[in-house]
């Protein structure tokens, strides 16, 4: 499915002229099958975020390549890469990162109307989702009236509402308490199992990783495999 | 996306900021009207005038001088390209005194071809046209020209012929203006017809028409008094019309080519409206600096709104929004304020333009006079649809220009920056 092959990546820190090369990635290569949960752990600042940006296009790696379903997305310009986006993958945020002026509903909804999606369809596709995901009661509520975990289903929601092969998410629960964080993982789980998606967790917490078919530790730019942990 | 969710976005989003995008557009709506109303005064001048000078006179009328002007230049004219008419009028240089019955006048005589005449439009209300060389036709305002002997010289308002005209005897006599009295022979014409009315409601037409069979009566008795080689008795002028008002201007060009000074009306129409033209080109250049000004307020909104927007910017690209996207939906943000700026210009500035027109005629008559404005029909201010247009499409374009920038902002916002921003 993620092919990454020799991935480096370095920041430049500092003021102009005195600026220094700091390297994040070093020589990534590795690869996430269809229909894994990965997870990618490591401490803060070791680079996890930086390599789910490249991943998902948001940033361009100083060198290496990227392939998802044998395309090479690394190649991409913006705008193919925002299209990719559109069809492929679904995102989970630490903060959600819900529009603040739409309900939970046109939350969910937005990214069927990038796509140009018509709003019957819309319409019943994001009411299944919302069941699926227990919010029906809460549909009309704007982000602020709902609680981190409710923030959290709807932006699963909204990750999973085009039906994308492949869902990133980065820190998903690293702003819930444990109890929803566990509701939370268990939904990512379901979610693997029935629909077959692919998962990418980045997380600084062990329990959360633990949730994965695979497990990958990121240190000092460099990733390493842990070996398969228990299935569910 | 599809359009109708475009638009819907971009409505939610003004929604938001109500009273932010109220104020642009009301600086658009501003800036615009301004124009428009400026403009509109130079419209509405030059309508003034181009009235004014049409309502005076014949437009397709070219008028010709030439050094020597007779019979046979007169029939060469004829046969030129696009003419309708050439009508050689001549006048009698003298003083002239005419009688009816007790009542007496100072009528002019004008020699000249009836049927050119009717060409251009001469036709009588009584009567018929003369047959003969004792025959006239006179204007229709003859009669109040001709006043009883006793009456002018006491206190009284003059007494003025009142009866029929049509088969009355008209006595003519001609004299030398610097000598008192007239030459003693004296002519008797009989009136046939009555022309009928001038165009114009002002004009008035006191003279007698004659053709040219009269000259044979009449060049004898100047000859028998005046023996100076360069004086005549008649002196012409000659009136070309053009068929169509379009061929005016080819007419009296080829008549200048060839020697002949020309002057027509729509020559004048043509130097007044390049110079109107300048003018409301002018006019359009001023208001258009009151909608840069506007504008600076569509660019500040629009940059607001790209700033405090960022973060959902970010999420929007992050979802798979492309930049083109972004772009599209702030542009459509700025157009629409300016569309919606415009449109109530447009409707304010036919309001500002007819409660002009109701209230300056009265404020102008009532410090100049009933007098010297009573009569003059001015409208201060005309839109046309042409205005509008030009209007609108100044102000779209410059606020689209303005959201230009701010909108590529948007498109340049960097997903990862965005995301990190604190709600
Ligand atoms: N835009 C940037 N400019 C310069 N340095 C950066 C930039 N983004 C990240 N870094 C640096 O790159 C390194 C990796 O950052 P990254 O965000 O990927 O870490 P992380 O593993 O996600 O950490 P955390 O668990 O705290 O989120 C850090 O040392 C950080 O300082
Ligand atoms: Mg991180």
């Amino acid at each position: 499915m993620i092919h990454v092959q020799e991935l480096s990546h370095s920041f430049k820190i500092g003021k102009k002229g005195k600026e220094k090369q700091v390297p994040v990635l070093k020589e990534l290569s590795f690869s996430i099958e269809k229909g894994e949960i990965v997870s990618i752990v490591g401490r803060s600042g070791s680079g996890k975020s930086t390599l789910l940006h490249i991943m998902a296009g948001f940033l361009k790696p100083d060198t290496g390549t990227i392939q998802v379903d044998n395309v090479h997305t690394s190649a991409f310009n913006e705008a193919e890469s925002a299209q990719f986006r559109l069809t492929h993958f679904g995102f989970i945020f630490q903060n959600f990162q819900l529009m603040p002026g739409l309900t939970a509903f046109e939350n969910i909804e937005l990214p069927l109307k990038l796509k140009g999606e018509n709003k019957h369809i819309r319409k019943k596709k994001v009411k299944d989702l919302l069941q699926h995901v227990g919010l029906t009661d809460v549909q009309n509520h704007y982000p602020n009236e709902l609680s981190g975990g409710q923030q959290q289903r709807v932006s699963i929601a909204r990750a999973l509402v085009t039906d994308p092969p492949i869902i990133f998410a980065d820190e998903p629960t690293g702003s819930l308490d444990s109890e929803t964080e566990q509701d939370i993982l268990l939904l990512i789980q379901s979610l693997n199992k029935t629909r077959g998606i692919t998962f990418v967790i980045i997380t600084h917490d062990d329990t959360v990783a633990e949730t994965a078919n695979r497990i990958y530790r990121m240190h000092d730019g460099e990733l390493t495999e842990r070996g398969a942990s228990h299935a569910i | 996306m599809q359009f109708k969710d475009q638009l819907d976005f971009v409505r939610q989003h003004i929604k938001k900021n109500k009273l932010r995008v109220f104020m642009t557009i009301l600086a658009a709506t501003m800036g615009t009207a301004f124009l428009i109303v400026l403009a509109s005064v130079g419209f509405g001048i030059h309508d003034t005038m181009r009235s004014e000078i049409l309502d005076n006179r014949m437009v397709n009328q070219i008028e010709v001088y030439a050094e020597k002007m007779d019979q046979a230049e007169v029939e060469e004219l004829k046969k030129r390209d696009h003419i309708k008419a050439v009508v050689y009028r001549q006048s009698v240089s003298l003083q002239q005194k005419t009688g009816l019955d007790e009542f007496i006048g100072e009528n002019g005589l004008i020699v000249t071809d009836f049927k050119e005449e009717k060409k251009v439009g001469f036709e009588l209300k009584e009567g018929r046209l003369p047959e003969n060389a004792g025959e006239i036709v006179v204007g229709s305002d003859f009669a109040e020209s001709l006043f009883m002997e006793a009456s002018t010289e006491s206190e009284q308002e003059p007494v003025t012929y009142k009866g029929s005209l049509v088969g009355k005897q008209v006595t003519y006599k001609m004299g030398l203006y610097e000598e008192p009295e007239m030459f003693p022979e004296e002519t008797i014409f009989t009136i046939v017809g009555i022309a009928k009315e001038p165009a114009k409601d002002w004009m008035q037409d006191y003279n007698m028409y004659a053709d040219a069979a009269i000259i044979p009566t009449l060049n004898p008795i100047f000859e028998g008094h005046v023996d100076d080689e360069n004086s005549q008795l008649l002196y012409g002028n000659v009136n070309v019309y053009a068929d169509k008002l379009e061929n005016v201007t080819t007419v009296s060009k080829a008549l200048k080519d060839e020697g002949y000074s020309v002057y027509s009306i729509a020559d004048q129409l043509e130097q007044m409206d390049v110079f109107f033209l300048a003018f409301k080109a002018g006019l359009v250049f001023v208001g258009t600096i009151a909608i840069l000004i506007a504008s600076i307020g569509i660019f500040n909104t629009m940059t607001m709104a790209v700033t405090e927007r960022t973060r959902e910017i970010g999420v929007m690209k992050a979802l798979g929004a492309s930049p083109k996207l972004i772009q599209r939906l702030f542009l459509m943000e700025s157009a629409w304020i300016g569309i919606i700026g415009t449109l109530i210009a447009v409707v304010i500035s036919y309001g500002v333009s007819f409660i002009a027109n109701l209230v300056l005629p009265i404020i102008v008559t009532a410090a100049l006079g009933e007098e010297e404005f009573g009569d003059l029909s001015v409208t201060f201010s005309i839109i046309p649809w042409q205005l509008v247009i030009i209007a609108s499409a100044i102000s779209l374009t410059v606020a689209m220009i303005s959201g230009w920038r701010p909108a590529r902002k948007a498109t340049k916002i960097d997903v990862i920056q965005a995301l990190r921003q604190e709600l």
